[in-house]
């Protein structure tokens, strides 16, 4: 691969709560490149939202980031000043949140708010930037941007709302798009819809998406590769299709397995048992281990780490093989 | 760490009730407050004052001394005299009284008004309510103090006349808080998972609505009582207060005003005191709200 | 033109409110012993007037019988006494018969309408800025400062502010600021100050915790994440999100500010209507009293409706 876009390098991340801390991230080390999609997936409380938060500057108060590296086009985010972080973010890497009813800012027009993106890198002068707004909202599919520009937040149904989101990520032409769980607030039609969109813009503009979802089935359809956390770590990364036919840890297959595949009518769902848990000491052994059907007692005395099974196909399990072979 | 099952919930929290853990919380979080606790202590040397202070005070306050008048601070009269011989320390004694009785039958007077109507309101919902609720509107744009003003002029400078002066327009903050609880109990989450997990209703009022509607309350009479006290001082300085022989902190201060110049102590220690008193029971208030209803992260 | 369509509704409403209140207060009084249309009342309150003039103080109580119908029955008297308030014939004062109120309140009203509004605008300039800056240095002793001082500036009333200031600056250091009378500028200072200083406090307060609280929503996040700089942030969707959430709570305090005239212009002798409004209630001047407080109420609602408008101006959300 050409140099990275984006490469985090054993990022460890805690969180200080009253009590006791949580160790949110724990050694995880990945790279996107230029056009590439990536999906992280995982259960909430993985991890994956916090690995790409805190390595843009994102992360909550409370958190710290213990070590590691984020480098961005071979500059380290995590050891710039907030000033360069700040033109970095927006310009560079644009970012779409979860939310779309909370994540805009109410008292302000929307067409300032995608406005604001551009003025604040300087990226285009006062009447540019509004041609360039109008031209953003009518590729984002919002009718009659003219005299929406003028509208609030408020006056927007949900899908509408995310995709003037989107329209303000990429208003500056970023590299390289983030998107935390961009459809898991919307109905799913409308989840459809603008997965669409983001597959449409993605093979416009070429740019790199990485897509941080907790939705199995969203990922495998729009990304290039997968990769699955779990536990505040990786366990697996691969190609997308590679990743489908021969899954080699035991949380993937548990993922594949439970997820309704549409024609498969008789297919029992098999749940994963269990409940993810929230770590608040020094991770010993693999995380799943307590849930996973392969364990030995190896598994909980020694956490595995992340190798090369096959060709662009990592996992992180002491059985890997095992699990391959019951996946055919 | 073994995660509760729901079945041996129930008695846990049987066992826990006796803890009577919300006031047990809230105390600690007021007592944490240095302000709050310094303020109650105040108040409740306050109220001690207004008790005994009369069998207390050094002199009689409704005689002058006049081989003393315009006396400055001295042993025998640690708060000084004014104009008329008039020892001080006693008047300030007894202000301290006249203004209590003043202010908290005034804060009854409101608060009993205010839980009648709101009661009404909240539970029989309809015509009522909304009449209710129009009124509480109204007399919550305009401060009680012109209300009170114009029944003076009706009732007379009395200790009763004035209670009901203050009093009565100062329903509707209590209204307002007494209707909303209700409701707020009436259609509450709370309360419906509660009767689904098959509490009984003693149960459901006694450990979750009961915490709450007096938390609340007592916060709301906290604030009310300063506020009725600020009303009656107000009125006094207008004139419109209790009129003297009895001496009141308006008084006080609207006499000091104009003998400022030679005799500042007049408006020291009244100014002082009162000021202090007001604080105290705003401070309380003020921690008895954080104790209730925390907010304000930290 | 919304905004105008809801001033007028407003506006409209306070009239009736008013003479709501009007009708209901004539009544009260009509029914009570004190009420101020009572003869023996009225005579009570004339009685100086009896012994030293009697020609005149029966010129003045067949005046009043006749200005107010006194004779006439109850509604008659509702529909007229409403009737000279609206059209501001608020009749002669008692302590001075030739003189009409309207005179005597011409001077007096601007002069309370600028304590108060003056004391809005430095409460809003002060207390805003000192808000911020608790909310955004939180926890620091620059926060325990501000918090402390506002919840004491919101204790003590302002008269009795008014008073420590009269000592101050009459006794301790005199001199510097004038603390009586009305010529110039300088007079307003103190009287403004006083005034300001409990709002100054709520105000702070409120905008520290609503921006705290704003700064947590989502759509800040979103802001950092396109790259906006602090100031900006901080300004644009942080404070402007902030202050409905603190016009909530501030706007019906002012209320209270205008209230607080009547003591801090009697202390500081100013000639406004507070100082009116007190020589007629200790004077048992009903009309005069009665009409000050009708104004002062007034001007109340006109501070309240100002509040919602600003209210609606700021957030797009609120429906007029």
């Amino acid at each position: 691969m050409s140099e990275p876009l984006l490469a985090i390098d054993n990022l460890h991340v805690r969180f200080s709560r009253s009590e006791d801390e949580v160790y949110a991230v724990n050694g995880v080390s990945f790279a996107i490149g230029e056009n590439e999609t990536l999906g992280i997936v995982g259960e909430s409380g993985s991890g994956k939202s916090v690995t790409l938060m805190s390595s843009i500057g994102l992360l909550r108060e409370n958190g710290k980031i213990t070590a590691g590296t984020a480098k961005f086009r071979g500059r380290d985010l995590l050891r710039l000043r907030p000033k360069q972080l700040e033109d970095i973010r927006g310009r560079d890497i644009g970012v779409i949140f979860q939310d779309p009813m909370t994540s805009l800012n109410p008292v302000m027009r929307i067409g300032d708010q995608i406005m604001e993106a551009m003025l604040t890198h300087h990226y285009a002068g006062r009447k540019e930037a509004f041609e360039r707004t109008l031209q953003l909202l009518n590729e984002m599919g919002i009718p009659d941007p003219k005299s929406r520009f003028r509208n609030y937040p408020h006056e927007f149904s949900g899908g509408m709302r995310q995709r003037i989101m989107i329209a303000i990520a990429l208003a500056c032409e970023p590299q390289l798009l983030i998107a935390d769980e961009p459809t898991t607030a919307l109905d799913v039609t409308v989840q459809m819809q603008i997965l669409a969109l983001l597959q449409e813009l993605r093979d416009r503009r070429g740019m790199s998406v990485v897509m941080v979802t907790h939705d199995f089935g969203v990922a495998t359809n729009f990304c290039d590769r997968i990769i699955v956390m779990y536990g505040g770590r990786i366990m697996e990364a691969a190609r997308t299709d590679r990743f489908l036919r021969a899954t080699a840890h035991p949380y993937s297959l548990g993922l594949k397995r439970s997820i309704i595949e549409v024609g498969h009518k008789g297919k029992p769902i098999v749940p994963i048992p269990g409940a993810a848990r929230t770590l608040t000491g020094e991770p010993v052994g693999c995380p799943f281990a307590e849930r996973c059907s392969f364990a030995t007692e190896r598994c909980s005395a020694e956490a595995p780490a992340l190798r090369a099974f096959a060709e662009d196909h990592e996992v992180a399990c002491h059985h890997a093989e095992e699990v391959v072979s019951l996946a055919r | 760490m073994a995660s509760t099952v729901a079945a041996t919930q129930g008695s846990v929290a049987v066992r826990k009730k006796n803890r009577n853990r919300p006031f047990v919380q809230g105390w600690r979080r007021f007592s944490r407050n240095r302000l709050a606790v310094a303020g109650l202590a105040w108040v409740a040397l306050f109220f001690i004052a207004g008790i005994i202070g009369p069998w207390v005070a050094p002199y009689d306050y409704r005689f002058g001394d006049f081989l003393a008048i315009n006396q400055g601070p001295s042993w025998h009269h640690i708060f000084g005299t004014d104009n008329v011989g008039h020892d001080m320390f006693s008047q300030i004694l007894f202000s301290i009284r006249s203004a209590l009785v003043v202010a908290v039958g005034a804060t009854l007077v409101s608060f009993v008004i205010g839980i009648v109507l709101g009661l009404w309101a909240g539970l029989t919902g309809g015509i009522a309510d909304a009449v209710i609720m129009r009124g509480v509107d109204f007399m919550m744009t305009l401060p009680g103090f012109l209300f009170a003003l114009i029944l003076v002029v009706l009732l007379g400078r009395g200790y009763w006349s004035l209670i009901l002066a203050i009093g009565i327009p100062g329903w509707a903050g209590y209204a307002r808080l007494i209707r909303s609880l209700v409701l707020g109990m009436r259609n509450g989450e709370m309360v419906e998972a509660a009767t689904a997990l098959g509490a009984s209703r003693a149960h459901i009022a006694r450990r979750y609505m009961l915490p709450n509607v007096i938390g609340s309350m007592a916060v709301s009479l906290a604030f009310g009582i300063p506020g009725d006290l600020a009303q009656i001082a107000g009125l006094s300085i207008f004139g419109m207060g209790l009129q003297p022989p009895i001496p009141s902190f308006g008084n006080m201060l609207a006499q000091a005003g104009d003998n400022i110049l030679g005799f500042p102590w007049l408006l020291y220690f009244p100014a002082g005191i009162f000021a202090i008193t007001l604080l105290s029971f705003l401070f309380v208030a003020d921690g008895l709200q954080e104790a209730f209803h925390p907010k304000g992260g930290r | 033109m919304a905004v105008a369509k809801f001033v007028v509704k407003r506006f409209v409403q306070i009239v009736i409110t008013l003479i709501l209140v009007m009708t209901v207060s004539y009544i009260l009084m009509y029914y009570s012993p004190g009420g101020f249309m009572h003869t023996t009342v009225m005579a009570t309150a004339l009685a100086p007037l009896q012994s030293q003039n009697p020609v005149l103080y029966q010129q003045v109580m067949d005046q009043f019988q006749s200005r107010y119908g006194l004779n006439l029955p109850l509604w008659q008297q509702i529909v007229k006494y409403v009737w000279h308030t609206l059209t501001f014939d608020f009749g002669n004062s008692m302590q001075n018969p030739s003189l009409t109120i309207m005179s005597q309140l011409k001077q007096t009203l601007p002069v309370s309408a600028l304590l108060a509004f003056g004391s809005v605008v430095l409460s809003v300039v002060v207390g805003v800025p000192l808000g911020i800056t608790a909310a955004l240095k939180r926890n620091t002793w620059i926060d325990y400062v501000v918090g402390t001082v506002s919840l004491a500036g919101q204790a003590i009333p302002s008269f009795v502010l008014a008073v420590l200031m009269v000592l101050l600056f009459g006794v301790v250091f005199p001199g510097i600021l004038p603390i009586a009378g009305w010529g110039s500028w300088k007079d307003a200072v103190l009287p403004v100050v006083c005034l300001s200083a409990a709002n100054i406090g709520v105000v702070a307060r409120y905008m520290r915790g609503s921006l705290i609280e704003t700064l947590r929503h989502d759509y800040i996040r979103t802001a950092k994440a396109k790259g906006v700089k602090y100031w900006p942030l901080i300004l644009r969707h942080g404070v402007k999100n902030s202050l409905t959430a603190m016009i909530t709570v501030v706007g019906p305090q002012f209320a209270f500010t205008v209230m607080g005239t009547i003591w801090v212009e009697q202390i500081f002798g100013i000639p406004g209507l507070g100082k009116v409004m007190q020589t007629a209630f200790t004077s048992f001047d009903y009309p005069l009293a009665i009409t000050s407080v009708f104004l002062l109420g007034s001007m109340i609602m006109i501070m309240n409706l100002l509040v919602d408008i600003l209210y609606a101006l700021i957030d797009p959300r609120v429906k007029l």
